[in-house]
């Protein structure tokens, strides 16, 4: 019988070959709807001064434009770090501030898509412009430490550092910078909403049913329990639909006032500024090592971009100094605060900029060394985090490392810069090293046992593309002895039982482990002599969760008990990614031919979408080296390639031959059913890979991403 | 105008600014073409017209003279096309968002004669863009659908 590990094809596979599936704001079918469309701002800061608003009121089929003079209260609402569901604290619409480029200003309705965008371009709106600050380097940005502005936030330390470093014989010392990215999840930013009466209904793609709920609930001032939010597909998150953006509220204000369902068009480059990002950082790293290789000193200092108000950070340090064994650590995050739009959470926020950094520091350490960098991590290699002392429940990074090299033929490799070559191409072999916290949250679940063997779930988790729907089929018909297909799924709606936010790589976990909880109480009851239709609802609480994890998580606010520091253990996933570039000796053009990665996170419950997981995780990092970046125009604070043909993204032809191991791997202590998230794991560190891959191709050693043609010359 | 999409011919009063992707989707209530940049950047609206792939966000509605088929009407009612069933069972998405349009460029790129090795079906499914980089398992989705395509 399938049941938890068996690969499995997925069960919503056909929705999505045929069409059916429907995502979100974007594909709902309302009955008389009206058209939503965004006006966006000019300036990156200042104040508007006035509205033109004649031009679009003229256009045939519109309904009303709003601004803030008329749109109503809605309240800003708090960010998630404080407690509330934002992702910003920025509150377009509320005054005539404006404190980021392409700000929302208006929203232009109308009976038709047609005339509602054409009305929003016919909006014109007048500005008292300041001067904005950018980004690093700018004029008029503001340095703070994290520290110094959040209680919750620790900068790992331990030992003397300065002492160790300066008494270490191998030394590196370098900075690092990663850009600015944003998700482009395929699905725009569309939202759709209908009262009736006083009660709202919305559709958007969300990685956080009941934090959507609660969230607006709190901005439109009305009970949650008037909310019904739905989503049963998102088409593409990576973060960008975890935290509610301000949109939503503006979109349900304007669809009560002209009294019609209302869907929101949004365009691609709207969705730079109107959601989330990950912001440019830069880094100091500084490794002391013994000539055996053993790191002595580990210093990593980290700067993050974030908005005027809000002090956003992801503080990569708490997994950059767990890495390794290492008795002397310092580290420090500061945040640089600029006229942007806030930046969140974006696939493996803190792992992917820091261990680019430190990654890319430890190869330099082996060429210093004159030491394979495979042996240095393994001497390196821990069995518990340095600063705390706590252990790793497992860790499985060198069978990783070992399965990988093997697989990639990693001895092949002459360890001399620029010696591999083939015809025309320079050839590069790098390596570096992945780790992603295991974290798990209180979930909700309802499991419902029909006669006839067949059961169904109910849970308020999100379909993201992660497979969730046959990962619950799989955990049920395991626990109930049912084939998966005979168990039927619903997720995406707030009515259903609340799941955490789908974010940190936490479903599989919360969820599953949930459903094990529901699956063993029907059993009870059919032991108990229960026949005909049999059903449970758990709640799962995880061993060191917060006491009132259950009733947060009715507001929508997660509990995580986190992998960095679950109290008296760490967990991580980890995995080891190997890659090949080739760099044409002539024009510098960077291509990748094969990567490999292995990676041991506990229990896989499906290993088909695991495996496609990891894979485009992998290939997503591959971008980050090679493709993808934000372009700012620093005078102006504006993004200026906001669109797909610019910001570049892989297509087919750039993406290699990628292979990904599964190392096996069992922890009972992360929890009953011994899962690691993998979401976000094969994405991390492969962009220092790449970066380490075109060092031993060209000698280059480029410290910054995405590497381009033109750095190399 | 009159218009036949997936063998139903609809008279329709159509807008002169409405493309052929916003008129199946949000008069005709035929939402799988998706949208994704309303550019003819990323390839998720491809439909066929006449027979040959098009970018319907980059199309005007009242320009189409020739017989619409989208992902809906590649398959007979309860049937998959096998180019659909080799997507499912190669795993070749995992939102599936950009799935539809993949489905029917790949169709197309068969058809075309463009899927001879896996260098050419990825030079030819390049218009498509998957942000969560399904591209390897497409390749060999295209591949195991040629098969079953050319036997007909």
């Amino acid at each position: 019988m399938a049941g938890i590990g068996t690969a499995t094809v997925r069960l919503d596979g056909v929705a999505k070959v045929t069409g059916r599936a429907r995502y979100g704001g974007t594909d709902v079918v309302l009955r008389n709807p009206a058209y939503a469309v965004l006006v966006t701002s000019a300036i990156a800061k200042g104040r508007i001064t006035g509205f033109d608003l004649g031009d679009a009121r003229a256009v045939p089929g519109v309904m009303d434009i709003f601004t803030y003079q008329n749109i109503g209260k809605i309240e800003p609402g708090k960010t998630f770090d404080g407690g509330g569901y934002m992702g910003t604290s920025i509150a377009p619409m509320a005054s005539a501030d404006i404190r980021h480029d392409g700000q929302t200003v208006a929203i232009a309705c109308a009976g038709t898509f047609e005339a509602a965008r054409e009305a929003a371009h016919r909006v014109k709106v007048r500005y008292a412009e300041e001067r904005p600050s950018a980004s690093f380097g700018s004029p008029g940005v503001e340095t703070v430490a994290v520290a110094a502005v959040s209680k919750k936030h620790e900068d790992p330390k331990i030992g003397d550092f300065e002492k160790a470093f300066a008494g270490a014989p191998v030394k590196v010392d370098h900075e690092y910078a990663t850009a600015t990215e944003h998700h482009n999840p395929l699905e725009l930013f569309t939202t759709a909403c209908a009262w009736d009466g006083d009660r709202l209904t919305v559709w958007e793609s969300s990685q956080s049913m009941y934090g959507f709920k609660n969230g607006l609930a709190q901005q439109l001032n009305i009970p949650p329990e008037n909310i019904h939010v739905i989503s049963p597909f998102a088409g593409g998150a990576f973060g960008s639909r975890g935290s509610l953006t301000q949109r939503t509220a503006i979109v349900a204000m304007a669809a009560k006032k002209i009294g019609r369902p209302l869907k929101l068009m949004t365009t691609r480059d709207q969705g730079f500024t109107i959601a989330t990002y990950r912001a440019e950082t830069r880094h100091h790293v500084k490794l002391g090592a013994q000539r055996d290789g053993k790191l002595v000193a580990l210093s990593h200092e980290g700067f993050e971009v974030t908005s005027r108000p809000d002090n956003y950070n992801v503080s990569g340090t708490a997994s950059s100094t767990k890495l390794y064994a290492c008795p002397n650590v310092f580290s420090k995050v500061s945040i640089v605060h600029a006229d942007r739009n806030t930046p969140g959470f974006m696939r493996s926020p803190p792992e992917t900029p820091y261990l680019f950094a430190l990654e890319s520091a430890m190869d330099e350490l082996a060429y210093a060394l004159n030491m394979d960098p495979v042996r240095l991590r393994k001497i390196n290699d821990t069995r518990k985090d340095p600063v705390s002392g706590l252990p790793y429940t497992s860790r499985s990074l060198v069978q990783c490392s070992e399965q990988a090299a093997a697989r990639f033929a990693w001895s092949k490799r002459d360890p001399r810069p620029g010696s591999m070559r083939e015809g025309d191409w320079l050839v590069g072999y790098g390596t570096a090293s992945t780790m992603y916290p295991s974290n798990i949250a209180p979930a909700a679940v309802r499991v419902t046992l029909n006669p006839g063997d067949t059961a169904r779930v109910q849970c308020a988790t999100h379909e993201i593309g992660t497979g969730v729907y046959t990962v619950c089929a799989l955990v049920v018909g395991d626990k109930l002895g049912l084939k998966p297909e005979n168990v039927h799924v619903e997720v995406g709606d707030s009515a259903l039982p609340p799941a955490p936010v789908s974010g940190g790589s936490n479903s599989t976990a919360s969820v599953s482990n949930a459903l094990a909880k529901a699956c063993a109480e029907v059993l009870e009851k059919k032991r108990g002599g229960a026949n005909g239709v049999i059903e449970a609802y758990a709640e799962n609480l995880p061993a060191g969760a917060d006491p009132d994890g259950v009733k947060k998580l009715y507001k929508g606010i997660p509990s995580f008990v986190r992998g960095e520091n679950a109290k008296k253990n760490v967990r991580y996933a980890f995995g080891a990614q190997f890659v090949e570039v080739r760099v044409h000796s002539r024009t510098r053009e960077i291509r990748v031919p094969r990567a490999v990665g292995a990676f041991a996170a506990g229990t896989i419950v499906n290993p088909v979408t695991a495996k496609s997981q990891l894979m485009g995780g992998m290939i997503w990092g591959i971008s980050a080296a090679l493709h993808e970046a934000t372009e700012i125009d620093t005078r102006a604070a504006r993004y200026t390639n906001k669109d797909l043909a610019e910001y570049l993204i892989p297509v087919n032809a750039d993406t290699p031959d990628i292979e990904v191991i599964i190392v096996p791997e069992r922890d009972s202590e992360v929890n009953p059913l011994g899962i690691k998230g993998i979401g976000e794991l094969g994405n991390v560190g492969m962009n220092a890979a790449v970066a380490n891959a075109i060092f031993h191709a060209t000698g280059r050693r480029i410290r910054e991403i995405p590497i381009r043609l033109e750095m190399l010359l | 105008m009159e218009l036949t999409v997936n063998g139903r011919t609809e008279h329709l009063r159509v807008d002169s600014r409405t493309t052929l992707l916003d008129l199946l989707r949000e008069q005709l209530g035929l939402t799988g073409s998706k949208k994704g940049c309303d550019h003819g950047q990323c390839g998720a609206c491809t439909m066929h017209v006449g027979g040959k792939r098009v970018l319907s966000c980059l199309t005007l509605a009242a320009s189409v003279r020739e017989p619409v088929i989208t992902i809906e009407g590649l398959a007979d009612d309860g049937a998959l096309h096998p180019m659909q069933r080799a997507f499912v069972e190669q795993d070749a998405f995992q939102c599936g968002y950009c799935t539809p349009g993949q489905i029917m460029s790949a169709v197309a790129c068969v058809r075309e004669g463009h899927a001879d090795s896996d260098a050419e079906i990825r030079e030819y499914m390049s218009g498509n863009l998957c942000r969560c980089a399904a591209y390897p398992h497409i390749v060999a989705a295209v591949k195991q659908a040629k098969v079953e395509m050319e036997r007909g």
